[in-house]
């Protein structure tokens, strides 16, 4: 039994990748302390946000490995049924989840603190949709691509979402911060 | 390709429905029931966003309200757990570190249930052993590293430090990482083994539960261990 074969590698390598994602988005929590806990209930949100990604685009990468490995997915093709199919339901599936984040915090800052702030609704609803307009597509094409180049998108695709959706996740929940 | 014909005609029938060609390709040209399920499971007659949705959307706004849940104890020791700035860079990265054990556990475990690999003594499994020690020893390797890069930004931000505070933020993490993944594992294969057995895809249910336990089990530990050590 070789424990440090070629997937041990993979995973090690992009872990790396995954905590260096993490810290670059830590860092931004550290500077922008002031700013982003300055509203109420983010340490409720964040945590929603960020594992959002995962639950949405990983689940996607996941179906979608398995789909190609089972040659039900061809890597070339991606007008298909079964791909709009993935599509359509991880973007109903990540507005629904970002607006039950939303009502979550807004609930339990009610309860706390008897303030009315719709704000604590808006922001991980629109930082959803605005991240995983991104996500969701970003997902699809490297999924498809680390297929077709010969890797193990299941060794890889886990720490390629966390990584880009923290960040990605971040700088919406940024930008809506500065629209809102 | 002899084998294309049938599996086409597979994927044409209701995946409520079960059907002898089923059978009749598994014994013919040796494909796992498991595979001639993803199958019919994605095929023409299959809704796929509603069946995707439909399984998944319960786990996943449970995993969102399990997550948000988690987020109240560092809310509640906010002041303390933003004064703390090594932890408060570390806390994306721990969670990403732990869900993606979860993730990667899940997606391998589920392909493995898929290829008919796992049976009811699946502790004896030769190839689910080395998946566990390989993200086991990945676990550590990773904590210490992120640890460590995570005090080297704070000293850089302008925290101060020291050598005791340091090994504080060091086992803090290792012990957070190490027992959350073993944890997860569990985890997916107890659950992995359940929604196979209740013919559901295991990709829409592993993940979510594992990123939630993830999330929740990191932002509780991790909370519990700021009141203990800080």
């Amino acid at each position: 039994m070789t424990i440090f074969d070629k997937t041990f590698k993979e995973i090690l390598i992009f872990q790396i990748i995954s905590i260096l994602g993490g810290l670059i988005v830590g860092t931004i929590l550290a500077v922008y302390t002031d700013k982003i806990f300055i509203i109420p209930s983010m340490l409720i949100i964040i945590p929603g946000i960020l594992q959002m990604r995962e639950n949405i685009s990983g689940s996607f990468a996941s179906r979608l490995s398995s789909g190609l490995f089972l040659k039900v997915i061809k890597p070339n093709k991606t007008q298909t049924k079964i791909i709009k199919g993935n599509l359509y339901a991880s973007f109903f599936l990540a507005i629904l989840t970002s607006l039950m984040i939303g009502l979550i915090a807004f609930f339990f800052n009610y309860l706390f603190t008897h303030t009315i702030l719709f704000k604590i609704i808006m922001i991980p609803l629109i930082a959803g949709i605005i991240a995983n307009t991104i996500e969701i597509p970003l997902t699809l094409f490297t999924t498809l691509y680390l297929f077709k180049k010969g890797y193990d998108p299941n060794n890889i695709m886990g720490p390629f979402v966390t990584s880009t959706g923290d960040i990605i996740s971040i700088l919406s929940i940024l930008i809506t911060m500065m629209i809102i | 390709m002899k084998i294309i014909k049938p599996l086409e005609e597979l994927r044409k029938i209701n995946r409520k429905n079960y059907h002898p060609i089923i059978n009749h390709i598994h014994k013919k040209h040796k494909i796992s029931r498991k595979t001639l399920f993803y199958i019919k499971e994605y095929g023409s007659h299959s809704n796929v966003p509603k069946t995707i949705i439909k399984e998944s959307i319960k786990i996943v706004l449970f995993a969102s309200i399990l997550s948000t849940i988690g987020g109240f104890g560092l809310e509640y020791i906010k002041s303390i757990f933003i004064s703390i700035i090594p932890l408060l860079i570390l806390l994306p990265t721990l969670n990403d570190l732990i869900g993606d054990y979860g993730a990667i556990a899940s997606s391998k475990f589920s392909i493995m249930l898929y290829e008919n690999k796992i049976n009811k003594k699946w502790w004896l499994n030769k190839e689910l052993r080395k998946l566990f020690a390989q993200i086991l020893i990945l676990s550590i390797i990773t904590a210490i590293c992120s640890s460590i890069l995570a005090l080297i930004i704070s000293k850089y931000v302008g925290y101060s430090l020291n050598a005791s505070f340091a090994m504080k933020i060091i086992a803090l993490t290792l012990l957070d990482v190490v027992l959350i993944t073993a944890i997860l594992f569990l985890v997916v294969i107890i659950a992995g083994i359940h929604f196979y057995n209740k013919k559901e895809d295991p990709n829409n249910f592993l993940i979510p539960i594992t990123t939630s336990i993830a999330d929740f089990g990191n932002m509780v530990i991790l909370s519990f261990l700021v009141i203990l050590f800080f």
